[in-house]
């Protein structure tokens, strides 16, 4: 296997759920007796293929439970598979869990010392890392102080350090970087975003889309246990955001649409400004929405008002406005018109949201057509740019 | 997967050693002393019992000395086989984050009793040296036997721990266990090593060599105490035992390890 590259074939896992457990071997005696005892199959994991190629950065979502951080632990070879084949080349970090090699009693260097060999550093390697170490994670002053007195964020700072001290083909990371404070949280990624510039591999289990939108290019969803999509980021992360909000929502805000149709809307699409449609929206990107509006009034119906309006996925109204409201001219329709309404939004909390539409008269007086709750949208952060950048390329005849 | 060579895993075990001394004498004032004091203390305890109050004790030359080269191997024993027993359950948090052979646990549990065994043997020799006991040509046997019983142990210990994770009732259980077997075991009396008899009925003797550590207590008086050679059946017993423990042992414990990652 190429250092760096993953492969699961058909993998699955099950583990062993008591419902009600004997720990103690009386327990078992009397269950010998009385088969009440429910031992039931609960399968984490069910033919899960995919592959990943050196240097990519993978998303792994999905809802609790639905296999994320068992795929973690069958990669970083913790777990072994029921049935199929997992395959990883190269070495391995993983953040799994930070700093759980530390004893409490020993000093930071101390602890530093003796876990190196656990992420398969040996002595002089270490003892040469560990100024580096206890710089990147501010904490020079208090390596010679037992660790218990340590602040929760000074431990888990430590055991980032150490964990990434490595250097890794493949980095593992599970939901681990609330480390410390926003500024730290910032150096981790800063740390993490070093690693994929230097084209390692990385496996990413979060619930924060956000930070699953700006680190990775790819995503596998999984759903009980199963691969539900796998592709780009962007398209797997619609896809997931839009099931949670048909499981969640629907039954507070579903789509509903009223009106005298004296004027409506024959077609609604929503693009991006390269004329792709899109349901998600980078922040700073513009959402251009493309519409036909057709009448069967006689002649041209003069000065309607078209108007718009952001939901959160529980009805909240974010922004409701209308070309009459922001001083733009008014539309006329004849029987078949196109329209275009191009929206720039300061996004500050990225997430989904639903787009509503309208159609007016100036008075308020008819509704001609409303769309309310009609399109699923989402909003993430900024794309880094570039993600990525070529570092060495070589061709060779052999 | 991360493999794993003979040189990591070296670093590996040295580091899981060094850190269990380290964390053991952690804020102790006599710190590692303490390897010495505790058989001291345990000797000091056994001889006024075995000589002043039940007086067999008096029947064997130098009864403390007697004691020693018994108690040390035992605490070796008893003491690597309560930290075995839950060297699992305890690091439970590493071994579910990070891929490591998790047999280096109670292996290096073992391992760092095992230092504290060789280190108190060296004083203990001295002694029986400035006693008048001095050892023979079979003192180069010491290391074979040691090696053995330390094999015994790991096989036994790993065992303990699998079991542990199962059933917490194995920890208690080897409390229990530990004290009958203390004193079914030839470590305040001899069975036939030094020339004394102490156990009368010959059915009793051999019923008590078949216990496992039997062998290897014979051997330590033999070999520290009298300076002569062990008898036969002790090395038969020593090394039939080690084979069964090891064996037992590491099946166990590698067709247990996948399950107890996903049990722990």
């Amino acid at each position: 296997m190429k250092p760096g590259a993953i492969q699961m074939e058909n993998v699955s896992l099950a583990y062993r759920l008591y419902h009600d457990r004997a720990v103690t071997l009386r327990d078992t005696m009397l269950n010998l007796f009385n088969r009440s005892t429910k031992m039931e199959l609960f399968t984490a994991l069910e033919g899960v293929t995919f592959s990943v190629e050196p240097g990519e950065a993978l998303a792994v979502i999905g809802a609790n439970g639905a296999g994320k951080s068992t795929t973690l632990k069958l990669l970083a070879g913790i777990y072994e598979p029921s049935s199929g084949i997992t395959e990883t080349g190269g070495r391995i970090a993983s953040l799994l869990d930070l700093g759980v090699g530390f004893h409490p009693d020993l000093t930071g260097e101390e602890n530093l010392m003796l876990n190196g060999s656990l992420i398969g550093l040996n002595r002089n390697a270490m003892k040469n890392l560990i100024p580096e170490i206890a710089e990147f994670a501010e904490l020079t002053r208090f390596m010679d102080t037992p660790v218990k007195y340590y602040s929760d964020g000074m431990f888990m700072r430590l055991g980032f350090s150490l964990a990434t001290a490595v250097d890794p083909d493949i980095l593992l990371i599970d939901e681990v970087l609330a480390v410390g404070d926003a500024r730290f949280q910032e150096k981790c990624y800063e740390r993490i975003w070093d690693f994929r510039k230097n084209g390692k591999t990385i496996i990413f289990v979060s619930h924060d889309m956000n930070a699953v939108a700006k680190l990775c290019t790819r995503a596998i969803w999984l759903n009980d246990g199963r691969i539900q999509m796998d592709g780009e980021v962007e398209a797997v992360l619609s896809g997931y955001l839009e099931g949670v909000r048909k499981k969640h929502d629907v039954a507070t805000v579903s789509p509903k649409e009223w009106g005298t149709r004296e004027v409506w809307f024959d077609s609604v699409t929503l693009r991006n400004v390269s004329g792709t449609p899109a349901r998600i929206f980078r922040k700073g990107e513009k959402i251009i929405v493309d519409a036909v509006i057709k009448t069967h009034l006689p002649g041209t119906v003069d000065g309607v008002v078209s108007g718009f309006s952001l939901h959160r996925p529980d009805g909240e109204t974010i922004i409701g406005t209308n070309n009459l409201e922001m001083n733009e001219p008014l539309l006329s329709f004849n029987e078949s018109t196109e329209i275009s309404i191009e929206i720039m939004l300061d996004v500050e909390e990225p997430g989904s949201y639903i787009l509503g539409l309208a159609l007016t008269d100036p008075l308020a007086r008819k509704d001609y057509h409303w769309l309310e709750f009609f399109y699923p949208i989402t909003l993430l952060d900024a794309r880094i740019d570039p993600p990525l950048r070529l570092s060495n390329v070589t061709w060779k005849q052999c | 997967m991360t493999d794993w060579n003979i040189s990591r895993l070296r670093l590996l075990m040295e580091s899981l050693v060094s850190k269990d001394l380290k964390v053991r004498y952690k804020r102790s004032v006599l710190g590692f002393g303490w390897f010495l004091l505790k058989p001291l203390f345990s000797m000091i305890v056994y001889y006024f019992a075995f000589t002043r109050i039940l007086r067999f004790g008096g029947a064997i030359p130098h009864f403390s000395l007697f004691l020693l080269t018994g108690l040390l191997p035992w605490n070796f024993f008893s003491s690597s086989l309560s930290a075995t027993t839950s060297s699992l359950l305890d690091n439970h948090r590493l071994i579910r984050s990070i891929h490591f052979p998790r047999m280096c646990l109670p292996v290096a549990e073992v391992l760092a009793n095992l230092i504290h065994l060789l280190l108190a043997l060296v004083v203990l020799e001295a002694v029986l040296i400035i006693f008048g006991h001095t050892p023979g040509l079979s003192i180069i046997l010491l290391i074979p036997a040691i090696l053995l019983f330390t094999v015994m142990t790991i096989g036994a210990g790993m065992l303990l721990s699998i079991g542990n994770v199962f059933y917490r009732d194995v920890k208690q259980f080897v409390e229990v266990l530990l004290l009958a077997w203390f004193y079914a075991s030839p470590i305040i009396y001899p069975l036939d090593s030094i020339g004394v008899q102490i156990i009368e009925s010959p059915g009793l003797l051999q019923i008590l060599r078949f216990n496992p550590v039997a062998g290897f207590m014979e051997i330590m008086h033999s070999i520290l105490y009298t300076g002569t050679w062990p008898a036969a059946w002790c090395w038969i017993s020593l090394s039939a035992w080690s084979v069964v423990f090891l064996i037992l042992g590491s099946v166990v414990f590698r067709k247990a390890e996948p399950v107890v990652v996903k049990e722990l």
